[in-house]
């Protein structure tokens, strides 16, 4: 068995009464690309949350490289090498995109705590901060601020903050929602050109997105899993199909 | 024993004035999410224009009807000329009311003096009642715990029983929500706004009644008032009733047991509610 | 550092120094007080302008140091060498249990350190036995280091421009530090902040502290101007001042808070010579600043300088 890089085992998350999350279980084997689709309310984002630690998983365990995270707050999973992009953009607007990566890069070094040296001394901070603006597209507006970006650039900068640390497992949370078609096309590129080493696993609502990036796909509806399988399989599947187009 | 018995009506009755200032608090914030600190100042308004009407016409009840409606105009001043502006910043509310409060507190010693001045009585609220047990007890202290008692049940029951109470609740729950199902969301802010000073107005002159009426008054009674919401949770009626009894309590024995260092034990709940229970006993997460 | 910022830095020194020959008795004690209320307001500044935490108890390190400073050299002879040390450290060790409160957030944040703030200023007005009670401690000896001592007015204000000065530079690097980023990014995002890898509770009550101990040193550069300490100094108008005068002289920066001390230390001054209600217009200010104003000075300076740019490009 190749090894895993997540391996969610019968996670469920209940809000009040309404179960969100019911008895997911999936495994991302390293290096994989798997893409989770399914329509509003399935629990999607949901689930990552409870991956992430952002929200405490009501049952079940999660493992990343092995090691079970399921207790373990948000900020220590992400030193242990997991990255996220979020659904609704949450970059620093009060900052500007050189400072948005700069903490991003800080966030998983002691130097956090560092009282005396202004961040642009610091060894490596800026440097590899830029290197990050530069891959996304954004070197040019290192020194704006982020009230004054678009959308779209704003996405691009939630990217750069996910990547800036080399994670070894990266949760994209719909990351082309609400961007124009080239914008669309532009991060597509981004992500598909990303190292294979990276693992990724990626909510997406645009199917040719999902399609397009995809090694396997896990459909999710209502909280459960309803089908996992190649990009092939599920795009005949009837259930697919119904779940998608069948719904009002 | 007995005094063990004296201090916990002491602190009874000191929890009901709490109970009429904190629970307009609450729920203003609850509802509308703005932090007034002029209740206090409401309190000391109330409490003064109920001791000139009390000294002029010697009837009670009229000082405790001005003093309720003096607040509720002073309120509906207040909200219409600054309060409406600042919306969400809790930062802009607080300094804005704190600016209100500073106004009518200097205004407040202008018109009426530096000196604490107590508030007449009629004759059938003065003096003492003994209780079963051989206790005599201040008769207005009954009185008091009475009004708070009663003004609490009355409350909860329009709370949690009739649709207006309901539609503050949803409201407190959910704002956004609850101006989208058509409710007029707000002839329940100015509803809530007035009972809210009202009360504290009323509590103002029953406070003058056996603390005394004074400058610096409002403070004081807000920042317990504060503790008693803090304790109970942000917008939760329940949490002002069980947060003023906490608080009156605690006060009450402090001042008996230790009474230089009284003031210290509104530290107790409150340290152990940011250990345990940061956001009070019945406040939701969604609070701030 | 641009060079009209270095020009600014140099004239305003310079009028710093030169100041009490050309303010006199009065105009130096004045200055002083701003620059120590400033010191203060600086202080809060640091968890309200960075952190976005709306502190109310700042007061209560002021005084508490203040108290601490005083008592101990006007009951116990304790020379200043270990008085102001222990002000500081009392003040700071307070920071330590009131940083309690950052395990709150908002509107709770705002109550939970009103609260603490006016329980510290209740007890110094209630436990009389120990400080004072309303006459508070008098007759503070000047400060005395070796056999050097600042007796006057003159030499006093002096020490206390090279202890702000001091203060400004360390701030102006701790800001400019991972740790000050640190913090505007938990104001901007703190849930952002925690799938980055930070522990915003961690940062928070550090600054809290960090907070206190600003406020602390300002107590007992305030016990030695003063020469006398009573609990009006934990009052919740020192602290509702502290954050007013952030606000007023523009949060976020360095000079802001002075500014603001010297806006309404002087109003306070001019006004109360003339009318009463000194606190009334104090009450007044609060609102005009904060419907109008609430970049306060160095906000409206900015926005100023920023239309004139606009303009000379259009033109």
């Amino acid at each position: 068995m190749a090894d895993l890089a997540l391996s969610i085992q019968q996670v469920s998350k209940v809000f009040g009464g309404i179960r969100a999350v019911d008895g997911v279980s999936l495994d991302v084997t390293q290096g994989e690309r798997r893409v989770m689709i399914g329509p509003n309310g399935a629990g999607k984002t949901t689930l990552f949350h409870c991956v992430s630690g952002a929200h405490q998983a009501s049952a079940g365990s999660i493992r990343l490289f092995g090691e079970d995270i399921t207790q373990l707050p948000e900020h220590q999973r992400t030193l242990k090498g997991m990255g996220r992009t979020f659904q609704i953009s949450s970059v620093f607007v009060d900052l500007t995109a050189m400072e948005n990566v700069q903490l991003a890069v800080l966030g998983v070094r002691p130097t956090k705590w560092s009282p005396w040296r202004p961040v642009e001394e610091q060894p490596g901070v800026s440097e590899r901060a830029l290197e990050k603006l530069e891959l996304v597209g954004l070197a040019g507006k290192a020194n704006v601020g982020v009230k004054q970006m678009s959308y779209g650039e704003r996405r691009q900068l939630e990217l750069a903050l996910a990547l800036v640390n080399e994670p070894k497992l990266l949760l994209l949370d719909e990351p082309c929602a609400g961007l124009s078609p080239a914008e669309r096309q532009r991060l597509f590129k981004l992500i598909q050109n990303l190292p294979r080493s990276l693992t990724m696993l990626m909510i997406e609502h645009d199917m040719d997105v999902a399609l397009g990036l995809a090694d396997r796909i896990t459909v999710l509806h209502r909280g459960q899993v309803i089908l996992e399988g190649s990009v092939d399989e599920v795009r005949v599947n009837p259930q697919v199909r119904e779940v998608y187009f069948g719904q009002v | 024993m007995n005094s063990f018995i004296l201090q916990t009506f002491n602190g009874i009755s000191y929890a009901a004035l709490l109970f009429l200032l904190a629970s307009g608090f609450t729920l203003t914030f609850g509802l509308m999410r703005i932090v007034n600190m002029a209740h206090g100042a409401y309190y000391l308004f109330g409490g003064y224009v109920g001791l000139t009407i009390a000294k002029l016409t010697g009837n009670f009840g009229l000082a405790l009807l001005a003093g309720g409606l003096a607040a509720m105009l002073l309120g509906y001043v207040s909200d219409r000329t600054v309060l409406r502006r600042v919306g969400d910043d809790h930062l802009a509310q607080v300094l804005i009311t704190v600016g209100i409060a500073y106004i009518v507190g200097d205004v407040s010693l202008k018109i009426w003096g530096g000196d604490a001045q107590k508030l007449p009585l009629p004759l059938f609220l003065r003096g003492v009642i003994e209780l079963p047990g051989g206790i005599v007890y201040p008769t207005f202290r009954i009185f008091l715990t009475a009004i708070g008692i009663g003004v609490g049940v009355l409350l909860w029951l329009i709370y949690r029983r009739t649709q207006i109470g309901a539609a503050i609740r949803a409201g407190v729950d959910d704002r956004e929500m609850v101006s989208a199902t058509g409710i007029h969301v707000d002839r329940l802010f100015v509803i809530i706004s007035a009972l809210a000073s009202f009360l504290a107005g009323v509590s103002g002159v029953l406070g003058g009644a056996f603390l005394t009426v004074f400058p610096g008054a409002e403070w004081e009674i807000l920042v317990f008032a504060l503790v008693v919401v803090i304790v109970g949770g942000l917008g939760s009626l329940e949490g002002a009733m069980i947060g003023a009894l906490i608080v009156g309590l605690l006060d009450a024995y402090g001042r008996w047991l230790a009474p230089e260092l009284s003031y210290f034990v509104l530290f107790g709940p409150m340290a152990v509610l940011l250990l345990f229970r940061p956001r009070g006993l019945f406040g939701s997460a969604n609070m701030t | 550092m641009t060079q009209r910022r270095k020009i600014l830095i140099v004239v305003l020194l310079a009028a710093a120094l030169v100041w009490p020959f050309v303010g006199g008795q009065y105009g130096t004690s004045l200055m002083t007080q701003i620059f120590i209320f400033g010191m203060l307001a600086l202080s809060a500044d640091l968890l309200l302008g960075h952190a976005g935490l709306f502190s109310l108890c700042h007061a209560a390190f002021f005084s508490v140091a203040a108290y601490t400073t005083a008592i101990l050299q006007v009951r116990y002879q304790v020379p200043t060498e270990l008085a102001a040390p222990a002000g500081i450290l009392m003040g700071t060790s307070l920071g330590l249990l009131f940083g309690l409160s950052v395990r709150t957030r908002g509107v709770y944040f705002i109550l939970v350190t009103l609260a603490m703030g006016y329980v510290i200023w209740g007890i110094g007005y209630r436990w009389a036995s120990f400080t004072g009670g309303d006459s508070g401690v008098t007759n503070v000896p000047a400060p005395s280091v070796g056999g050097f001592t600042l007796s006057t007015m003159l030499e006093y204000y002096y020490f206390v421009l090279a202890v702000m000065l001091l203060v400004m530079y360390v701030y102006h690097r701790l800001i400019r530090s991972p740790f000050g980023l640190t913090l505007r990014g938990i104001k901007s995002g703190e849930a952002r902040m925690r799938s980055l890898g930070f522990s915003p509770p961690r940062h928070l009550y550090t600054a809290f502290i960090v907070s206190s101990f600003m406020a602390s040193l300002a107590g007992v550069l305030y016990a030695y101007f003063n020469k006398f300490v009573n609990p009006v100094s934990a009052s919740l108008h020192v602290s509702f001042e502290a954050v007013l005068m952030a606000l007023v002289g523009g949060t976020a920066t360095i000079l802001g808070p002075f500014i603001g001390a010297g806006i309404i230390l002087g109003l306070r001054n001019w006004v109360s010579s003339f009318f009463e209600l000194h606190l009334a217009v104090m009450g007044l200010v609060f609102i005009i600043v904060v419907t109008w104003a609430p970049d306060g000075v160095i906000g409206l300076l900015k926005r100023f300088i920023d239309r004139r740019k606009a303009g000379a490009n259009h033109g």
